[in-house]
């Protein structure tokens, strides 16, 4: 009696298993195939979450770049251009308002030389354009009591832009013959509310609608045209790649 | 596909492609499974099912766990199934999904590699085996009562043919390691066998 050899005992169990089979007890198809589903499930979100957040960082880091090239054109050109703005135009406004109403306006000519601060003078302006009646008061407590005025002026900021342009609008002839630099102030005043009011009519209109709502910049990240039915791009601005001019208006 | 599945003469190979051309060609199958077609994945899964679970049972303790392995089995194999570019058969490929997702699942749960050290002088029983009396049933039930390590190494070893140096790569352990677990496993084996009832000493015919 030989003990087994290795090979001889294991070529027993290949054989043994060669072709074995085995019922499954329980019917696991329905559990294989919820498996497959969830597999798929799981995948495909992380596929499109990995797109999303290229294209999101793709986006910011472009926007960065050329934040990092215009921002410091724009923290020192933009406040002073707004003030400079501000400014003119009140100087401007008040001369041909003085012709009209000059009786009206000297107070607030007092009021402004006690006040001195641009806001403050911005803020009197308002009020000698919106109602020549209130005026003469507001600008008299404003000579009383500058406190309030100063409080006051955030919140008129944005009206004083509109009844400016409004009141240009109104004495734009006058404004014009009397200093051409009015006109200069004009065009920056126009150039700053985004054209949202405009109809969307088409998909490049909704496109240049969110692309105004996010890109801030002059120079968009893309505009379509869309004076014409279909939509064509009208100017690309990608970083360094840059390719037609800004939709005009 | 036909061609690559004859190119390997197996008599249960050529069975079973008969069979899956009675109904489906193995190219429908695998087509239609490469499509994402859940009937013809179960089909695949129906007319598989029953030799894979048997690869399984070899690997786990009983057929609880047997059949869990085999469920992730299934389904890395629809999630694979581009990765197979009918280089050898279909069911070997298969095969090989369920083996791998089995040592997956071992390494997985490494429950304390339960290693027992095995008397040195026990005692290896010279008797001759009469195979013929003893069912398949039979050798996988001594299969899963060895330790996880062991039945491992053995099934990977004896039935799949790894070698030595493939089991210490696939498993972490020395080659060294490997051998000498295979060959205890296989003294567990022969003991095992010789105690099973109406067999060893009392059928041996030499």
């Amino acid at each position: 009696m030989q003990p087994i050899q290795d090979r001889d005992f294991d070529q027993l169990f290949k054989d043994a298993f060669d072709g074995a089979e085995v019922k499954p007890s329980r019917d696991l198809w329905n559990d294989i195939e919820s498996g497959i589903d969830a597999k798929k499930k799981r995948i495909m979100p992380v596929y499109w979450m990995a797109a999303a957040a290229v294209i999101v960082l793709a986006t910011v880091s472009i926007l960065m770049y050329r934040q990092g090239e215009e921002e410091p054109k724009f923290a020192v050109v933009k406040p002073t251009e707004q003030i400079l703005t501000t400014e003119t135009v009140t100087q401007k406004i008040i001369e041909p308002a003085k012709t009209t109403i000059e009786h009206q306006v000297k107070p607030v000519f007092v009021a402004q030389k006690e006040t001195k601060a641009v806001v403050a003078k911005s803020s009197s302006v308002k009020s000698v354009t919106e109602t020549p009646t209130q005026k003469v008061a507001i600008a008299e407590s404003d000579a009383q009591t500058q406190e309030p005025v100063f409080a006051k002026v955030d919140d008129s900021k944005k009206d004083l832009n509109q009844k400016i342009e409004e009141i240009i609008q109104q004495q734009q002839e006058t404004v014009i013959a009397a200093n051409p630099a009015v006109l200069k102030t004009d065009v920056v005043v126009n150039t700053n509310p985004e054209p949202e009011n405009k109809s969307i009519r088409n998909v490049g209109d909704v496109v240049n609608f969110i692309v105004n709502t996010v890109d801030k910049r002059k120079e968009k990240i893309i505009q379509f045209r869309t004076d014409d039915d279909d939509s064509s791009i009208a100017s690309i601005n990608i970083g360094p790649f840059k390719i037609g001019k800004r939709n005009k208006k | 596909m036909l061609a690559t599945i004859a190119g390997k003469p197996s008599s249960s190979l050529y069975k079973h492609t008969m069979k899956l051309t009675r109904t489906y060609t193995i190219n429908d199958l695998l087509e239609g499974c490469k499509a994402g077609d859940r009937k013809i994945q179960e089909l695949l899964y129906r007319q598989t099912a029953s030799k894979m679970l048997a690869v399984c049972m070899r690997y786990a303790r009983d057929k609880m766990e047997a059949e869990d392995v085999l469920q992730m089995g299934y389904i890395k194999v629809f999630g694979k199934i581009n990765e197979y570019r009918g280089d050898g058969s279909f069911e070997g490929w298969i095969r090989r999904v369920m083996v791998n997702t089995a040592i997956e699942n071992y390494r997985k749960n490494l429950r304390s590699l339960s290693v027992v050290d095995i008397d040195e002088a026990y005692e290896q029983p010279s008797t001759g085996f009469d195979f013929s009396s003893l069912g398949m049933q039979d050798l996988m039930k001594v299969i899963q009562k060895l330790a996880d390590g062991y039945r491992m190494v053995f099934n990977m070893y004896v039935i799949e043919g790894y070698s030595h140096r493939e089991i210490a790569e696939t498993l972490g352990i020395t080659e060294g390691a490997s051998k000498s677990q295979l060959s205890r496993a296989r003294t567990i084996l022969k003991e095992e066998i010789t105690k099973m009832e109406g067999f060893g000493y009392a059928t041996y015919t030499g």
